[in-house]
């Protein structure tokens, strides 16, 4: 096992000792003293030991890694002894991030050439340069012959240079390996760049000394790991760097009532307004596309004379890149006087002067309100500033909530993705092309990366035998990516043309596309959809799009038309969201709040009191606590409140009956266990179900539900095979099946030359699906599929610990019946995104509806 | 009582004792494959199957075919392509077992070029009073008095059905069989197993586009005829559903 150390923290002067003159002359012409996070970092990336350093954003982060490399680097170029090959390779999941650092780095080491210059110190030449899937071929060209020394690279481009024929060469000497933002690599994209960190290693003739460079981040050790990989000759230390930036946090609400107000909406901007105009430059974070479009487009309505398209810009990921880097741009050169994104900007790159974050709605976690703060104030000692903004109850304790776990520094964990079959296929591809292996050592190398080190041989054989081509038995003419010679166990890649599949297909973010909603009467555009959730709607479906319902009409081209619906109720589930899942600590803490509220309400203390309470728990002004007061009582009187230790469900009848779940455990484990009681509820009557969730619950609606049994028959054993049946036939499990597929190149999103629309990369996979269970059930594809959408998208380990405690009795369930649903119910059920747990069979589905229409047609002529 | 049986997605004249088949499509896999897709074949072996399925269905009730009319869009691509001819000498052979050389006739659709196996394609078929065509084309000989029915293929029916509350949806092949310009129109659903076909309830605005000769208003005074696994069953006019 890797072995995991505290980094220590060096005296300045012994930082000083090892930095060339003209490095240290110019450091502190640039700085006072060495920050903190210098103390940790400088002298053990000096002295070459791994490490991960983690510290708040606005500290020195990018600095302190470079410093001692750019030290070795000057201390060369003098002796004149710099050869011609890569000394340390910077990686960032960012692509504009990238850019940045250029500029950063480029800077210093102009400043320390032109010092050189003026004391007749003569230097080689330290080239920086910049690799991404925007360098053109020439540019390639000019690097293969002057190889720059430090080489700024994405991890997709990191890859590609591993299976190039020359400037590979290049590489294999490299002592240093930076992966900065780790925090961001919590998905396929990280367990892509952990094999190729594995693949990095494994070429070169020594080992890449690594730097990590993270946000705050929770747990740290497995970062660590995630860093060096798994061998019992690995160490790694972790430098853990606090947080000495002061924060000034607070969580508003528009108007004091969030339930009787009926001017909420008019105050909303009202308050962003006053809270805009008291600041010099303010960035808002709203969560969704859609938030972020209504947001700068009814500021600029309402203060036509405050704003308009020179001083408010909007920046979220389906706008251009042009458009996005122009207002990054303007925002460092302080020509903004607001920013509104989605999440896009939370990550990285300076972008100048910000002295308000403003957070529309929860942010979800405690590390991503941490990180959006962090963009208040850059600079490391300066007061960040934020407020949240909530505009219903639910988000109102929510916020609170996470408000208390930044106080009280409380971070949610991050897991990375592991044993992606997909991702293991396309990895397996680019090193067939690099080379000829043996089969056990392709295995064992594999394994080292902290992302594989669990894999097991049948699931790497079975990656082996798709990509060569042995799951189609009948005919040899599919297309197979390797060979595979059992005599002499090597493997290889197969045609001519791999090296440019491979490069042309690469990467682990899938294609999403989207159409333009446009009113049918007037052609005005209201907004954009996904182009898969259009593939379900037919005409007089009726859908919400940034809070308002339409009517669907007609499609033509890449345009949908729509008429507006608002009396109308919506027919087709929204189950396909951007919205961010609440994190499992975070709901916890709710669970943990709702567990003494309720203490303090049965036990019959005052409004006063409990309002203080309130006030000293969540760190909140008294009207805050008053409204949460309210809401909690209300819920207490109705039917009581839920909290950690009770599940209540609520049973009442509408137009169907309604089981109400408060399972406070966050959108992804509440995915889980509906779907999983959904199916077995639906089992029993042969019926479909509907189901809804949210982070605060769920619902499960249907004709009978007999729910005692099913949950009796749900265990943390037998919750995964059931779940996997439950998402058979669900449009999920096939849109993850494309993005699978396409990952693991079973479709080519280019192939000759050809770029595939989604729309037929969709159509494929529909097919491939189908042609892929004629042949097992068990394709490894499809169980990463399945995979993907138990662990990553919905949270199957932490529904197995729920089980658990309501197995061992630390959580009771308790059913009471109600005539409307309870305060703390309503959202779920107004708000709750629903879809249908398929269990009926297709052929008796057409039976029925026969019937029905025969019905209807007699009864009308009756 | 109809003198037409449908069966299975095809339809069959018992008097005449002729078989009519939709749009084949053979070779659309490997139009996939072409695209990069690493897909296993089973398309031909599907197609063959499916063939065997409905001679037995049918000489199970003792009726006798006699003839087997393919009603056009027997290939996919719109080129000429080896691996594709290959497949669709499978099926002819496999056919050839059965019937006559003459006794297989091959309209010509919009996907299809030249002829096959040395047979020239035909721009429609006429027997008894019955039309077999493809459906893009327009053709004096319809309008003739003496032709009763109009067989035809090439508009891919299918329809949505959905329950009451609109949540659930799914999509099934279907005919499409109604009145126009005084003449039976019987629209066959595409062969081809992979793909459901275009929606009918669903027949977006550029219509047009798939350049039939029956207008959409007068489709949606067809009735629906939708294909169960081993029945079909009849959902009345398209505008009603």
């Amino acid at each position: 096992m890797t072995k995991i150390l505290q980094a220590e923290k060096s005296e300045s002067q012994d930082i000083q000792k090892i930095l060339h003159p003209l490095v240290k002359e110019w450091f502190f012409s640039k700085f006072k003293a060495f920050s903190q996070t210098q103390e940790y970092g400088v002298l053990n990336i000096w002295q070459r030991k791994d490490i991960l350093i983690s510290a708040p954003t606005g500290g020195t982060k990018t600095l302190t890694a470079f410093l001692s490399i750019l030290n070795y680097l000057v201390i060369q170029a003098q002796e004149q002894t710099l050869e011609n090959r890569v000394y340390a390779v910077y990686t960032s999941p960012l692509k504009a991030l990238s850019n940045d650092i250029h500029k950063n780095l480029v800077e210093p080491l102009q400043e320390i050439n032109e010092l050189a210059k003026k004391k007749n110190i003569k230097l080689q030449e330290i080239r920086v340069a910049l690799r991404t899937g925007d360098t053109t071929a020439s540019e390639k060209a000019k690097m293969t012959k002057k190889v720059p020394h430090i080489l700024i690279t994405t991890p997709e481009s990191l890859a590609i240079i591993l299976t190039s024929k020359k400037f590979v060469e290049s590489l294999k000497a490299t002592e240093f390996l930076i992966v900065d933002e780790i925090h961001a690599l919590d998905n396929k994209r990280g367990t892509y760049l952990s094999l190729t960190i594995e693949r990095l290693n494994e070429l070169s003739n020594l080992w890449p000394t690594k730097i990590g460079l993270s946000a705050t981040i929770e747990p740290l050790e497995e970062a660590a790991k995630f860093l060096v990989g798994i061998d019992d000759k690995r160490e790694i230390r972790i430098a853990k760097v606090p947080l000495d930036k002061k924060i000034d946090i607070d969580v508003l609400t528009p108007v004091d009532d969030l339930i009787e107000d009926e001017n909420i909406y008019p105050s909303f901007y009202g308050l962003l307004e006053s809270l805009i105009q008291a600041h010099k430059t303010t960035l808002i974070f709203t969560n969704t596309r859609s938030a972020t479009e209504r947001i700068v487009n009814t500021l600029k309505e309402k203060f036509p004379t405050e704003y308009g398209d020179d001083n408010i810009s909007a920046h979220h990921s389906s706008l251009s890149k042009e458009h996005r880097f122009n207002v990054e741009e303007n925002l460092r050169q302080g020509k903004l006087k607001v920013v509104v994104c989605s999440t896009s900007l939370e990550l990285g790159i300076d972008i100048g002067y910000i002295d308000l974050v403003l957070m529309v709605g929860s942010p979800k976690s405690s590390a991503r309100a941490l990180q959006r703060m962090g963009r208040a104030g850059h600079k490391l000692h300066e007061v960040a500033k934020g407020r949240f903004i909530a505009t219903d109850r639910d988000e109102l304790v929510e916020c609170c909530i996470i408000q208390k776990e930044m106080i009280e520094q409380k971070i949610n964990k991050i897991t990375f993705p592991k044993n992606c079959l997909d991702v293991l296929s396309q990895q397996i591809y680019g090193m067939a092309i690099y080379k000829i292996w043996d089969i056990d050592e392709l295995f064992s190398t594999i394994r080292k990366s902290y992302c594989y080190s669990t894999l097991t041989k049948k699931d790497f054989l079975d990656i082996i035998s798709y990509l060569s081509g042995e799951y189609d038995l009948e005919k040899n003419n599919v297309y197979d990516k390797i060979w595979y010679d059992k005599e002499t166990r090597q493997i290889g890649k197969k045609g001519k043309m791999a090296r440019v599949i491979y490069l042309t297909n690469l990467g682990t973010i899938p294609d999403e596309s989207f159409v333009n909603v446009k009113l049918a009467s007037t052609g005005e555009v209201i907004g954009h959809l996904d182009e898969t959730f259009l593939e379900r709607m037919k005409k007089r479906d009726v859908f919400v799009l940034g809070g308002k319902k339409y009517l669907y009409n007609y499609t033509k081209g890449m345009n949908v038309y729509v008429n507006s619906a608002e009396k109308l109720s919506p027919t087709i589930p929204s189950w396909i969201s951007e919205t961010l899942p609440l994190s499992f600590s975070s709901a916890m803490e709710i669970g943990e709040f709702r567990y003494s509220m309720n203490r303090q309400l049965t036990a019959n203390k005052s409004k006063k009191e409990v309002i203080k309470f309130v006030m000293e728990t969540l760190y909140v002004k008294e009207t805050t606590a008053e409204t949460i007061y309210n809401y909690f009582y209300e819920q207490h009187k109705f039917i009581g409140i839920p909290t950690k230790d009770t599940l209540l469900v609520e049973r009442y009848k509408s137009d169907k009956k309604y089981l109400v779940f408060h399972s406070m455990y966050g959108r992804r484990v509440n995915d889980a266990l509906s779907r999983a009681l959904g199916f077995l509820v639906g089992e029993v009557e042969g019926r479909d179900v509907e189901i809804g969730i949210n982070d605060n619950g769920f619902y499960i609606a249907g004709e009978k539900l007999n729910i005692e049994k099913a949950f009796n028959q749900l265990t943390k054993e037998n919750i995964e095979s059931i779940l996997k049946e439950a998402i058979e036939k669900t449009d999920v499990l096939a849109r993850r099946f494309r993005h699978c597929a396409t990952r693991s190149l079973m479709i080519l999103r280019n192939y000759k030359g050809q770029t595939r629309t989604v729309g037929k990369q969709q159509l494929k996979s529909h097919f491939l699906m189908h042609a892929v269970r004629k042949i097992t059930e068990d394709f490894p594809i499809l169980r990463e599929a399945k995979r993907e959408v138990l662990e990553d998208l919905m949270d199957i380990e932490n529904a197995k610990k729920v089980l658990d405690w309501i197995k061992e009795g630390r959580v009771k369930m308790k059913i009471q019946e109600t005539q409307l649903p309870s305060p703390f119910g309503s959202n779920l059920i107004l708000q709750g995104q629903s879809d249908l747990i398929r269990i009926e069979d297709r052929q008796e589905f057409l039976k029925r509806i026969h019937q029905e229409h025969l019905k209807a047609i007699k009864e009308a002529m009756d | 009582m109809e003198d037409y049986i449908l069966i299975d997605k095809t339809v069959f004249f018992p008097e005449n004792g002729i078989l009519a088949i939709g749009d084949l499509h053979v070779g659309y896999e490997h139009m996939l494959k072409q695209s990069g897709m690493n897909v296993p074949h089973t398309q031909t072996k599907d197609i063959i199957n499916n063939f065997k399925g409905i001679f037995l269905k049918l000489k199970e009730k003792n009726y006798k075919i006699k003839k087997i009319v393919f009603l056009g869009d027997i290939k996919h691509f719109f080129g000429y392509e080896k691996k594709e001819k290959l497949a669709l000498k499978e099926v002819y052979d496999f056919l050839r077992q059965s019937f006559s050389e003459q006794d297989i006739i091959f309209i010509k659709g919009n996907h299809d070029k030249f002829g096959y196996f040395g047979k020239k394609l035909k721009n429609y078929y006429v027997r008894n009073g019955i039309i077999f065509l493809h459906g893009n084309l327009k053709y004096e000989k319809v309008y003739e008095k003496p032709i009763k029915t109009v067989v035809m293929a090439h508009l891919h029916p299918s329809i949505i059905l959905s329950d009451k509350k609109g949540v659930k949806k799914e999509k099934f092949k279907c005919f499409l069989i109604g009145n126009y310009e005084k003449k039976r129109f019987i629209v066959l659903p595409s062969f081809l197993e992979i793909t459901d076909g275009i929606a009918v309830n669903d027949y977006r605005e550029d219509y047009s586009k798939y350049s039939s000769i029956i207008p959409k208003e007068a489709l949606m005074k067809f009735n629906v005829f939708v294909i169960g696994k081993d029945e079909i069953y009849e959902f009345g006019k398209l505008e009603k559903i």
